[in-house]
Protein backbone atom coordinates (compact mmCIF):
# COMPACT_ATOMS: atom_id res chain seq x y z
CA UNK A 1 0.00 0.00 0.00
CA UNK A 2 2.86 2.34 0.89
CA UNK A 3 4.59 1.65 -2.43
CA UNK A 4 1.30 2.20 -4.20
CA UNK A 5 0.85 5.66 -2.74
CA UNK A 6 4.53 6.45 -3.23
CA UNK A 7 4.23 5.82 -6.96
CA UNK A 8 0.88 7.52 -7.08
CA UNK A 9 2.38 10.55 -5.41
CA UNK A 10 5.37 10.67 -7.75
CA UNK A 11 3.04 10.30 -10.69
CA UNK A 12 0.89 13.19 -9.60
CA UNK A 13 3.85 15.41 -8.89
CA UNK A 14 5.37 14.65 -12.29
CA UNK A 15 2.07 15.20 -13.99
CA UNK A 16 1.67 18.54 -12.31
CA UNK A 17 5.25 19.58 -13.10
CA UNK A 18 5.01 18.55 -16.72
CA UNK A 19 1.59 20.03 -17.12
CA UNK A 20 2.58 23.58 -16.33
CA UNK A 21 4.92 24.29 -19.26
CA UNK A 22 2.46 22.58 -21.60
CA UNK A 23 -0.12 25.28 -21.03
CA UNK A 24 -0.09 28.58 -22.81
CA UNK A 25 -2.15 31.72 -22.50
CA UNK A 26 -4.73 30.43 -24.94
CA UNK A 27 -5.18 26.76 -24.19
CA UNK A 28 -2.64 24.26 -25.40
CA UNK A 29 0.44 25.29 -27.30
CA UNK A 30 -0.16 22.89 -30.18
CA UNK A 31 -3.83 23.83 -30.56
CA UNK A 32 -4.74 26.00 -33.56
CA UNK A 33 -5.40 29.57 -32.47
CA UNK A 34 -8.83 30.80 -33.53
CA UNK A 35 -9.21 33.14 -30.56
CA UNK A 36 -10.09 36.78 -31.03
CA UNK A 37 -12.89 39.31 -31.34
CA UNK A 38 -15.03 38.86 -34.43
CA UNK A 39 -17.78 40.90 -36.04
CA UNK A 40 -19.98 40.12 -39.02
CA UNK A 41 -20.29 42.69 -41.78
CA UNK A 42 -23.79 41.68 -42.83
CA UNK A 43 -27.00 40.58 -41.17
CA UNK A 44 -29.88 38.52 -42.52
CA UNK A 45 -33.10 38.10 -40.58
CA UNK A 46 -33.89 35.05 -42.71
CA UNK A 47 -31.31 32.29 -42.56
CA UNK A 48 -29.36 31.84 -45.81
CA UNK A 49 -28.89 28.24 -46.87
CA UNK A 50 -25.66 27.01 -48.39
CA UNK A 51 -26.51 26.42 -52.04
CA UNK A 52 -29.48 28.75 -51.82
CA UNK A 53 -33.14 27.77 -51.82
CA UNK A 54 -35.75 27.48 -49.10
CA UNK A 55 -35.70 25.55 -45.84
CA UNK A 56 -36.51 21.86 -46.53
CA UNK A 57 -39.46 21.83 -44.14
CA UNK A 58 -41.47 18.70 -43.45
CA UNK A 59 -45.26 19.16 -43.21
CA UNK A 60 -44.89 19.40 -39.41
CA UNK A 61 -42.08 21.92 -39.84
CA UNK A 62 -44.13 23.96 -42.28
CA UNK A 63 -47.05 24.06 -39.85
CA UNK A 64 -44.75 25.14 -37.00
CA UNK A 65 -43.18 27.87 -39.15
CA UNK A 66 -46.60 29.20 -40.21
CA UNK A 67 -47.75 29.23 -36.60
CA UNK A 68 -44.62 31.14 -35.54
CA UNK A 69 -44.80 33.74 -38.30
CA UNK A 70 -48.50 34.34 -37.69
CA UNK A 71 -47.98 34.55 -33.92
CA UNK A 72 -45.04 36.95 -34.22
CA UNK A 73 -47.16 39.12 -36.51
CA UNK A 74 -50.28 39.28 -34.32
CA UNK A 75 -48.32 39.38 -31.06
CA UNK A 76 -49.56 36.07 -29.68
CA UNK A 77 -45.97 34.79 -29.82
CA UNK A 78 -43.18 36.88 -28.27
CA UNK A 79 -39.68 36.97 -29.69
CA UNK A 80 -38.19 36.53 -26.22
CA UNK A 81 -34.60 36.85 -27.46
CA UNK A 82 -35.32 40.43 -28.57
CA UNK A 83 -37.91 41.46 -25.95
CA UNK A 84 -36.43 39.89 -22.80
CA UNK A 85 -32.92 39.26 -24.11
CA UNK A 86 -32.79 35.57 -23.34
CA UNK A 87 -30.25 33.71 -25.49
CA UNK A 88 -30.88 33.46 -29.22
CA UNK A 89 -29.90 29.79 -29.39
CA UNK A 90 -28.40 28.01 -32.37
CA UNK A 91 -28.20 28.73 -35.21
CA UNK A 92 -29.80 32.17 -34.74
CA UNK A 93 -26.99 33.48 -32.54
CA UNK A 94 -24.56 32.95 -35.41
CA UNK A 95 -26.40 35.67 -37.34
CA UNK A 96 -25.70 38.25 -34.63
CA UNK A 97 -24.86 41.73 -35.94
CA UNK A 98 -22.87 42.36 -32.73
CA UNK A 99 -19.26 41.36 -32.11
CA UNK A 100 -18.33 38.28 -30.12
CA UNK A 101 -15.20 36.79 -28.61
CA UNK A 102 -13.69 33.35 -28.92
CA UNK A 103 -11.54 32.58 -25.90
CA UNK A 104 -9.52 29.36 -25.84
CA UNK A 105 -9.57 29.06 -22.07
CA UNK A 106 -9.68 27.60 -19.54
CA UNK A 107 -7.66 24.53 -20.56
CA UNK A 108 -10.02 21.95 -21.99
CA UNK A 109 -12.57 24.51 -23.11
CA UNK A 110 -13.37 26.99 -25.85
CA UNK A 111 -15.60 29.80 -24.65
CA UNK A 112 -17.63 31.96 -27.01
CA UNK A 113 -18.99 35.16 -25.50
CA UNK A 114 -21.45 37.32 -27.40
CA UNK A 115 -22.02 41.00 -26.81
CA UNK A 116 -25.69 40.45 -27.75
CA UNK A 117 -27.50 39.46 -24.55
CA UNK A 118 -24.10 38.57 -23.00
CA UNK A 119 -24.60 35.00 -24.14
CA UNK A 120 -21.96 32.48 -23.17
CA UNK A 121 -21.36 29.28 -25.09
CA UNK A 122 -19.12 26.76 -23.40
CA UNK A 123 -17.53 24.21 -25.73
CA UNK A 124 -16.07 21.30 -23.79
CA UNK A 125 -12.94 19.98 -25.47
CA UNK A 126 -12.18 17.44 -22.78
CA UNK A 127 -15.52 15.88 -21.99
CA UNK A 128 -17.97 13.55 -23.72
CA UNK A 129 -21.41 14.78 -24.80
CA UNK A 130 -23.82 14.71 -21.86
CA UNK A 131 -26.10 11.69 -21.95
CA UNK A 132 -29.50 11.87 -23.62
CA UNK A 133 -31.04 11.89 -20.16
CA UNK A 134 -28.90 14.86 -19.09
CA UNK A 135 -29.76 16.68 -22.30
CA UNK A 136 -33.49 16.28 -21.80
CA UNK A 137 -33.32 17.02 -18.07
CA UNK A 138 -31.31 20.20 -18.57
CA UNK A 139 -32.01 21.51 -22.06
CA UNK A 140 -30.10 24.73 -22.84
CA UNK A 141 -30.92 27.65 -25.14
CA UNK A 142 -27.54 27.23 -26.77
CA UNK A 143 -27.48 23.47 -26.25
CA UNK A 144 -24.70 21.31 -24.83
CA UNK A 145 -21.56 21.55 -26.94
CA UNK A 146 -18.46 19.43 -27.25
CA UNK A 147 -15.61 20.19 -29.61
CA UNK A 148 -12.36 18.97 -31.09
CA UNK A 149 -9.91 20.21 -33.69
CA UNK A 150 -9.56 18.57 -37.08
CA UNK A 151 -6.45 20.22 -38.46
CA UNK A 152 -7.12 23.94 -38.21
CA UNK A 153 -10.88 23.51 -37.92
CA UNK A 154 -12.80 23.54 -34.65
CA UNK A 155 -15.62 21.01 -34.95
CA UNK A 156 -18.47 21.53 -32.49
CA UNK A 157 -21.28 19.05 -31.92
CA UNK A 158 -24.28 20.47 -30.08
CA UNK A 159 -27.41 18.76 -28.75
CA UNK A 160 -29.83 19.16 -25.86
CA UNK A 161 -31.61 22.33 -26.95
CA UNK A 162 -34.76 23.72 -25.43
CA UNK A 163 -37.62 24.67 -27.72
CA UNK A 164 -37.79 28.34 -26.70
CA UNK A 165 -35.70 29.64 -29.58
CA UNK A 166 -36.11 30.15 -33.30
CA UNK A 167 -33.74 29.10 -36.05
CA UNK A 168 -33.76 32.70 -37.31
CA UNK A 169 -35.44 36.05 -36.73
CA UNK A 170 -38.35 35.16 -39.01
CA UNK A 171 -39.44 32.40 -36.62
CA UNK A 172 -38.14 29.33 -38.47
CA UNK A 173 -38.74 26.45 -36.04
CA UNK A 174 -36.78 23.61 -34.53
CA UNK A 175 -37.54 20.83 -32.11
CA UNK A 176 -35.68 19.85 -28.97
CA UNK A 177 -34.26 16.94 -30.95
CA UNK A 178 -32.27 19.26 -33.19
CA UNK A 179 -28.55 18.54 -33.32
CA UNK A 180 -25.96 20.70 -35.00
CA UNK A 181 -22.39 20.35 -36.22
CA UNK A 182 -20.31 23.48 -36.68
CA UNK A 183 -17.01 23.67 -38.50
CA UNK A 184 -15.20 26.86 -37.50
CA UNK A 185 -11.91 27.93 -39.06
CA UNK A 186 -9.89 30.93 -40.14
CA UNK A 187 -10.36 31.26 -43.89
CA UNK A 188 -7.84 34.10 -44.04
CA UNK A 189 -5.67 35.86 -41.45
CA UNK A 190 -8.57 38.23 -40.80
CA UNK A 191 -11.69 36.15 -41.42
CA UNK A 192 -13.44 33.37 -39.56
CA UNK A 193 -16.00 31.01 -41.07
CA UNK A 194 -18.64 28.96 -39.25
CA UNK A 195 -20.50 26.41 -41.37
CA UNK A 196 -23.33 24.84 -39.41
CA UNK A 197 -25.23 21.70 -40.34
CA UNK A 198 -28.73 21.37 -38.92
CA UNK A 199 -30.19 17.94 -38.27
CA UNK A 200 -33.80 18.00 -37.12
CA UNK A 201 -35.74 15.30 -38.99
CA UNK A 202 -39.10 16.13 -37.41
CA UNK A 203 -39.13 19.57 -39.02
CA UNK A 204 -36.63 19.26 -41.86
CA UNK A 205 -36.70 16.55 -44.55
CA UNK A 206 -32.91 16.64 -44.95
CA UNK A 207 -29.89 18.06 -43.18
CA UNK A 208 -29.08 21.56 -44.37
CA UNK A 209 -26.29 24.05 -43.89
CA UNK A 210 -25.76 27.75 -43.34
CA UNK A 211 -22.46 29.63 -43.53
CA UNK A 212 -21.45 32.68 -41.52
CA UNK A 213 -18.33 34.77 -42.04
CA UNK A 214 -16.90 37.19 -39.51
CA UNK A 215 -14.06 39.69 -39.59
CA UNK A 216 -11.33 39.59 -36.96
CA UNK A 217 -11.53 42.92 -35.16
CA UNK A 218 -8.50 43.65 -33.00
CA UNK A 219 -9.78 47.24 -32.74
CA UNK A 220 -13.04 46.30 -30.98
CA UNK A 221 -13.73 45.64 -27.32
CA UNK A 222 -17.01 44.01 -26.38
CA UNK A 223 -19.41 46.29 -24.53
CA UNK A 224 -21.95 45.66 -21.77
CA UNK A 225 -25.43 44.90 -23.04
CA UNK A 226 -28.65 45.44 -21.09
CA UNK A 227 -32.01 44.81 -22.70
CA UNK A 228 -33.82 47.94 -23.86
CA UNK A 229 -30.86 50.30 -23.54
CA UNK A 230 -29.22 52.04 -26.48
CA UNK A 231 -26.39 49.87 -27.76
CA UNK A 232 -23.47 50.20 -30.10
CA UNK A 233 -23.76 51.62 -33.60
CA UNK A 234 -24.48 48.84 -36.10
CA UNK A 235 -24.55 51.02 -39.20
CA UNK A 236 -21.48 49.27 -40.62
CA UNK A 237 -23.34 45.93 -40.60
CA UNK A 238 -25.26 45.69 -43.87
CA UNK A 239 -28.85 44.57 -43.51
CA UNK A 240 -29.43 45.83 -39.96
CA UNK A 241 -32.59 47.89 -39.70
CA UNK A 242 -33.23 49.43 -36.31
CA UNK A 243 -36.83 50.31 -35.52
CA UNK B 1 -7.30 17.71 -13.00
CA UNK B 2 -6.87 18.00 -16.73
CA UNK B 3 -5.50 14.76 -18.11
CA UNK B 4 -4.45 16.21 -21.44
CA UNK B 5 -0.86 17.22 -20.54
CA UNK B 6 -0.12 13.67 -19.41
CA UNK B 7 0.57 12.69 -22.99
CA UNK B 8 3.39 15.21 -23.11
CA UNK B 9 5.50 13.38 -20.56
CA UNK B 10 7.68 11.68 -23.19
CA UNK B 11 11.02 13.07 -21.99
CA UNK B 12 10.54 11.31 -18.70
CA UNK B 13 10.40 7.94 -20.41
CA UNK B 14 7.69 5.37 -20.77
CA UNK B 15 7.96 4.02 -17.24
CA UNK B 16 7.68 7.42 -15.68
CA UNK B 17 4.89 8.20 -18.09
CA UNK B 18 2.97 5.16 -16.94
CA UNK B 19 3.59 5.98 -13.32
CA UNK B 20 2.53 9.55 -13.92
CA UNK B 21 -0.59 8.39 -15.68
CA UNK B 22 -1.47 5.94 -12.95
CA UNK B 23 -0.65 8.44 -10.27
CA UNK B 24 -2.70 11.18 -11.79
CA UNK B 25 -5.76 8.96 -11.98
CA UNK B 26 -5.31 7.27 -8.64
CA UNK B 27 -4.33 10.31 -6.71
CA UNK B 28 -6.12 13.16 -8.40
CA UNK B 29 -7.92 13.90 -5.15
CA UNK B 30 -4.74 14.74 -3.26
CA UNK B 31 -2.79 16.36 -6.07
CA UNK B 32 -1.62 19.89 -5.44
CA UNK B 33 -3.15 22.17 -8.05
CA UNK B 34 -0.64 24.03 -10.17
CA UNK B 35 -0.42 27.50 -8.71
CA UNK B 36 0.71 29.19 -11.88
CA UNK B 37 0.13 29.14 -15.61
CA UNK B 38 2.49 30.28 -18.30
CA UNK B 39 1.12 33.05 -20.45
CA UNK B 40 1.92 33.29 -24.14
CA UNK B 41 5.09 35.30 -23.57
CA UNK B 42 6.41 32.55 -21.32
CA UNK B 43 5.88 34.57 -18.17
CA UNK B 44 4.54 32.65 -15.21
CA UNK B 45 1.37 34.19 -13.81
CA UNK B 46 -0.96 33.23 -10.97
CA UNK B 47 -3.54 30.66 -12.02
CA UNK B 48 -7.04 31.72 -11.00
CA UNK B 49 -8.57 29.44 -13.61
CA UNK B 50 -7.31 25.99 -12.58
CA UNK B 51 -9.32 24.09 -15.21
CA UNK B 52 -12.71 23.85 -16.88
CA UNK B 53 -14.22 21.97 -13.97
CA UNK B 54 -13.79 24.36 -11.08
CA UNK B 55 -15.01 27.82 -10.22
CA UNK B 56 -15.19 30.36 -7.40
CA UNK B 57 -18.05 30.75 -4.99
CA UNK B 58 -18.56 33.81 -2.78
CA UNK B 59 -18.60 33.05 0.92
CA UNK B 60 -21.14 35.81 1.58
CA UNK B 61 -22.92 38.60 -0.24
CA UNK B 62 -21.82 41.52 1.88
CA UNK B 63 -18.57 43.48 1.72
CA UNK B 64 -16.52 42.66 4.82
CA UNK B 65 -14.63 45.26 6.86
CA UNK B 66 -10.90 45.69 6.15
CA UNK B 67 -8.23 44.92 8.77
CA UNK B 68 -8.00 48.66 9.51
CA UNK B 69 -9.23 52.00 8.32
CA UNK B 70 -12.59 53.18 7.00
CA UNK B 71 -14.80 50.32 5.90
CA UNK B 72 -17.96 49.53 3.94
CA UNK B 73 -21.56 50.14 4.89
CA UNK B 74 -23.05 47.39 7.03
CA UNK B 75 -26.50 46.93 8.54
CA UNK B 76 -28.15 49.15 11.11
CA UNK B 77 -27.69 47.35 14.43
CA UNK B 78 -31.36 47.98 15.25
CA UNK B 79 -32.33 45.90 12.21
CA UNK B 80 -29.92 42.97 11.99
CA UNK B 81 -29.56 41.55 8.52
CA UNK B 82 -30.33 37.83 8.25
CA UNK B 83 -29.59 36.30 4.85
CA UNK B 84 -31.43 33.26 3.52
CA UNK B 85 -28.66 30.88 4.53
CA UNK B 86 -28.45 32.21 8.07
CA UNK B 87 -32.23 32.08 8.34
CA UNK B 88 -32.26 28.42 7.33
CA UNK B 89 -29.48 27.57 9.76
CA UNK B 90 -31.01 29.39 12.70
CA UNK B 91 -34.68 28.83 11.95
CA UNK B 92 -35.40 32.54 11.89
CA UNK B 93 -36.94 34.86 9.33
CA UNK B 94 -34.66 36.31 6.65
CA UNK B 95 -34.67 40.09 6.42
CA UNK B 96 -33.88 42.76 3.89
CA UNK B 97 -30.96 45.05 4.47
CA UNK B 98 -31.31 48.33 6.37
CA UNK B 99 -28.14 50.39 6.00
CA UNK B 100 -26.17 51.82 8.92
CA UNK B 101 -26.30 55.53 8.11
CA UNK B 102 -23.90 56.41 10.92
CA UNK B 103 -20.96 55.16 8.85
CA UNK B 104 -18.72 58.26 8.50
CA UNK B 105 -17.72 57.47 4.90
CA UNK B 106 -21.02 58.84 3.54
CA UNK B 107 -21.37 62.36 2.20
CA UNK B 108 -24.70 63.99 3.15
CA UNK B 109 -26.42 63.50 -0.23
CA UNK B 110 -25.51 59.82 -0.28
CA UNK B 111 -26.73 59.39 3.30
CA UNK B 112 -30.01 61.09 2.43
CA UNK B 113 -30.56 58.87 -0.62
CA UNK B 114 -29.90 55.80 1.51
CA UNK B 115 -32.26 57.04 4.22
CA UNK B 116 -35.03 56.88 1.63
CA UNK B 117 -33.94 53.37 0.64
CA UNK B 118 -34.07 52.37 4.33
CA UNK B 119 -37.56 53.84 4.69
CA UNK B 120 -38.68 51.82 1.68
CA UNK B 121 -37.56 48.59 3.35
CA UNK B 122 -38.93 49.57 6.76
CA UNK B 123 -42.29 50.22 5.10
CA UNK B 124 -42.31 46.52 4.20
CA UNK B 125 -41.32 46.88 0.57
CA UNK B 126 -38.79 44.87 -1.41
CA UNK B 127 -35.48 46.66 -2.05
CA UNK B 128 -33.76 46.60 -5.43
CA UNK B 129 -31.15 43.92 -5.90
CA UNK B 130 -29.35 43.82 -9.19
CA UNK B 131 -29.17 40.02 -9.28
CA UNK B 132 -32.87 39.57 -8.61
CA UNK B 133 -33.86 42.03 -11.31
CA UNK B 134 -31.29 40.85 -13.88
CA UNK B 135 -29.28 44.07 -13.90
CA UNK B 136 -25.48 44.03 -14.10
CA UNK B 137 -23.58 44.00 -10.82
CA UNK B 138 -21.25 46.92 -11.44
CA UNK B 139 -17.92 47.24 -9.66
CA UNK B 140 -17.27 46.48 -6.83
CA UNK B 141 -20.79 44.99 -6.68
CA UNK B 142 -19.38 42.20 -8.87
CA UNK B 143 -17.83 40.50 -5.84
CA UNK B 144 -21.10 40.32 -3.89
CA UNK B 145 -23.55 39.70 -6.73
CA UNK B 146 -24.81 36.28 -5.74
CA UNK B 147 -24.24 33.60 -3.13
CA UNK B 148 -25.30 30.62 -5.16
CA UNK B 149 -23.77 31.11 -8.59
CA UNK B 150 -20.12 30.41 -9.38
CA UNK B 151 -17.67 32.73 -11.07
CA UNK B 152 -15.49 31.30 -13.83
CA UNK B 153 -12.18 33.01 -14.58
CA UNK B 154 -10.71 32.83 -18.08
CA UNK B 155 -7.07 33.91 -18.31
CA UNK B 156 -5.34 34.66 -21.58
CA UNK B 157 -2.23 36.68 -22.29
CA UNK B 158 -3.97 40.00 -22.84
CA UNK B 159 -7.21 39.63 -20.95
CA UNK B 160 -8.90 38.17 -17.91
CA UNK B 161 -12.57 37.42 -18.43
CA UNK B 162 -14.77 36.75 -15.42
CA UNK B 163 -18.14 35.12 -15.92
CA UNK B 164 -20.80 34.92 -13.24
CA UNK B 165 -22.93 31.96 -14.30
CA UNK B 166 -26.03 33.63 -12.89
CA UNK B 167 -27.36 35.95 -15.55
CA UNK B 168 -24.87 35.24 -17.00
CA UNK B 169 -22.82 38.36 -16.32
CA UNK B 170 -19.45 39.00 -17.95
CA UNK B 171 -16.69 41.48 -17.20
CA UNK B 172 -13.35 41.89 -18.88
CA UNK B 173 -10.01 43.07 -17.54
CA UNK B 174 -7.43 44.18 -20.09
CA UNK B 175 -3.92 43.29 -18.95
CA UNK B 176 -0.85 45.50 -18.96
CA UNK B 177 -2.45 48.43 -20.77
CA UNK B 178 -3.30 51.94 -19.54
CA UNK B 179 -6.85 53.26 -19.22
CA UNK B 180 -8.38 54.86 -22.31
CA UNK B 181 -8.34 58.65 -22.53
CA UNK B 182 -12.07 59.17 -22.03
CA UNK B 183 -13.77 55.83 -21.46
CA UNK B 184 -17.55 55.87 -21.95
CA UNK B 185 -19.34 55.03 -18.68
CA UNK B 186 -20.68 51.48 -18.67
CA UNK B 187 -22.14 48.96 -16.23
CA UNK B 188 -18.77 47.33 -15.52
CA UNK B 189 -16.66 50.35 -16.33
CA UNK B 190 -13.24 50.04 -17.88
CA UNK B 191 -10.98 47.58 -16.08
CA UNK B 192 -7.26 47.26 -16.63
CA UNK B 193 -5.07 44.93 -14.65
CA UNK B 194 -1.74 43.29 -14.02
CA UNK B 195 -0.35 40.42 -12.00
CA UNK B 196 1.76 40.96 -8.92
CA UNK B 197 4.00 38.16 -7.70
CA UNK B 198 2.78 34.62 -8.04
CA UNK B 199 -0.56 35.02 -6.35
CA UNK B 200 -2.22 38.39 -7.08
CA UNK B 201 -4.26 40.01 -9.84
CA UNK B 202 -4.68 43.77 -9.46
CA UNK B 203 -7.66 45.32 -11.26
CA UNK B 204 -8.17 49.07 -11.65
CA UNK B 205 -11.64 50.21 -12.73
CA UNK B 206 -13.05 53.60 -13.73
CA UNK B 207 -15.99 54.88 -15.83
CA UNK B 208 -18.57 52.87 -13.90
CA UNK B 209 -22.15 53.82 -14.69
CA UNK B 210 -23.91 55.71 -11.89
CA UNK B 211 -26.84 53.35 -12.45
CA UNK B 212 -24.94 50.79 -10.36
CA UNK B 213 -24.67 50.63 -6.59
CA UNK B 214 -21.45 50.09 -4.72
CA UNK B 215 -22.87 47.36 -2.46
CA UNK B 216 -25.99 45.48 -1.40
CA UNK B 217 -27.11 48.43 0.76
CA UNK B 218 -27.75 50.55 -2.33
CA UNK B 219 -24.84 52.84 -1.54
CA UNK B 220 -24.66 55.26 -4.47
CA UNK B 221 -21.63 56.68 -6.23
CA UNK B 222 -20.73 59.34 -8.77
CA UNK B 223 -18.84 59.21 -12.05
CA UNK B 224 -15.65 59.81 -10.07
CA UNK B 225 -15.75 56.27 -8.65
CA UNK B 226 -12.37 54.55 -8.82
CA UNK B 227 -12.08 50.97 -7.61
CA UNK B 228 -8.98 48.85 -7.16
CA UNK B 229 -9.45 45.14 -6.53
CA UNK B 230 -6.57 42.92 -5.46
CA UNK B 231 -7.50 39.28 -6.04
CA UNK B 232 -5.12 37.07 -4.08
CA UNK B 233 -4.88 33.28 -4.14
CA UNK B 234 -4.65 31.65 -0.76
CA UNK B 235 -4.33 28.18 0.73
CA UNK B 236 -2.76 26.53 -2.34
CA UNK B 237 -5.38 28.02 -4.63
CA UNK B 238 -8.30 26.63 -2.67
CA UNK B 239 -9.35 30.10 -1.60
CA UNK B 240 -9.21 33.62 -2.92
CA UNK B 241 -9.51 36.93 -1.12
CA UNK B 242 -10.09 40.26 -2.77
CA UNK B 243 -9.10 43.50 -1.09
CA UNK B 244 -11.08 46.37 -2.55
CA UNK B 245 -10.32 50.06 -2.23
CA UNK B 246 -13.02 52.51 -3.20
CA UNK B 247 -12.38 56.16 -3.90
CA UNK B 248 -15.12 58.60 -4.90
CA UNK B 249 -14.79 62.14 -3.57
CA UNK B 250 -18.26 62.83 -4.98
CA UNK B 251 -19.94 60.33 -2.66
CA UNK B 252 -17.57 59.54 0.19
CA UNK B 253 -15.69 61.58 2.78
CA UNK B 254 -12.63 59.36 2.45
CA UNK B 255 -11.29 56.45 0.44
CA UNK B 256 -12.36 53.21 2.11
CA UNK B 257 -11.67 49.54 1.69
CA UNK B 258 -13.39 46.19 2.05
CA UNK B 259 -12.79 42.47 1.71
CA UNK B 260 -14.58 39.60 0.03
CA UNK B 261 -13.63 35.93 0.10
CA UNK B 262 -14.19 33.10 -2.34
CA UNK B 263 -13.71 29.36 -2.15
CA UNK B 264 -12.86 27.13 -5.06
CA UNK B 265 -15.54 24.57 -5.84
CA UNK B 266 -15.79 21.78 -8.39
CA UNK B 267 -18.36 23.15 -10.77
CA UNK B 268 -19.19 22.75 -14.42
CA UNK B 269 -20.93 25.30 -16.57
CA UNK B 270 -24.69 25.27 -16.72
CA UNK B 271 -27.00 27.78 -18.37
CA UNK B 272 -28.72 29.96 -15.79
CA UNK B 273 -30.66 32.63 -17.61
CA UNK B 274 -31.83 35.39 -15.30
CA UNK B 275 -34.23 36.98 -17.78
CA UNK B 276 -36.52 33.97 -17.88
CA UNK B 277 -37.14 34.06 -14.15
CA UNK B 278 -38.38 36.63 -11.66
CA UNK B 279 -40.70 38.33 -14.12
CA UNK B 280 -43.37 38.65 -11.50
CA UNK B 281 -42.13 38.96 -7.94
CA UNK B 282 -45.18 37.85 -5.92
CA UNK B 283 -46.91 41.06 -7.01
CA UNK B 284 -44.52 43.20 -4.97
CA UNK B 285 -43.62 46.62 -6.28
CA UNK B 286 -40.21 45.97 -7.75
CA UNK B 287 -38.09 47.23 -10.60
CA UNK B 288 -39.22 45.61 -13.85
CA UNK B 289 -36.76 43.29 -15.54
CA UNK B 290 -34.82 44.88 -18.37
CA UNK B 291 -36.80 44.49 -21.57
CA UNK B 292 -36.96 46.06 -24.99
CA UNK B 293 -40.30 47.50 -26.07
CA UNK B 294 -38.97 47.53 -29.61
CA UNK B 295 -36.54 44.90 -30.86
CA UNK B 296 -32.94 46.09 -30.94
CA UNK B 297 -32.56 45.32 -34.65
Amino acid sequence: MGVFWFFAGIGSALTAMLAIPALSGSAYAETPDISGTYWASEYHAKIQLVGGGELPLTPAGKAAYEKNTAGLKDGSITDAARKYCVPDGLPRVLATPYPFEIIQAPPGQVTIIHELNHQVRVIAMDKPMPTAREQTTFPFYNGHSIGHFEGDTLVIHTAGFNEKTFVDATGAPHTDEMTTVERIRRVSPTQLEDVITIHDPQYYSRDWQARFVYNLRTDVRLEDYVCGEPHRDLSQVAGVRRP
Amino acid sequence: MSATPVGRSKPAGRLFGLIALAGSFLCACVTAWPSAIVAQQGVTVPDFTIDSKSAWLMVGDDLLPPPSGPGPISFDKRYPYVDNGAARRTGTQPTYRVADLSNPILLPWAREQMRKANEWVLAGKVPFRARERCYPAGVPGWVIYTLAEPIFVLQTAKQVTMINQGGPEVRRIYLNVPHSQNPKPSWYGESVGHYEGNDTLVVDTIAISTKTFVDSYLTPHTDQLHVVERYKLQNDGKAMEVLITVDDPGAFTTPWSAIQRFRRVPRQWTEDICAENNIDFLHYEVMPLPQADKPDF
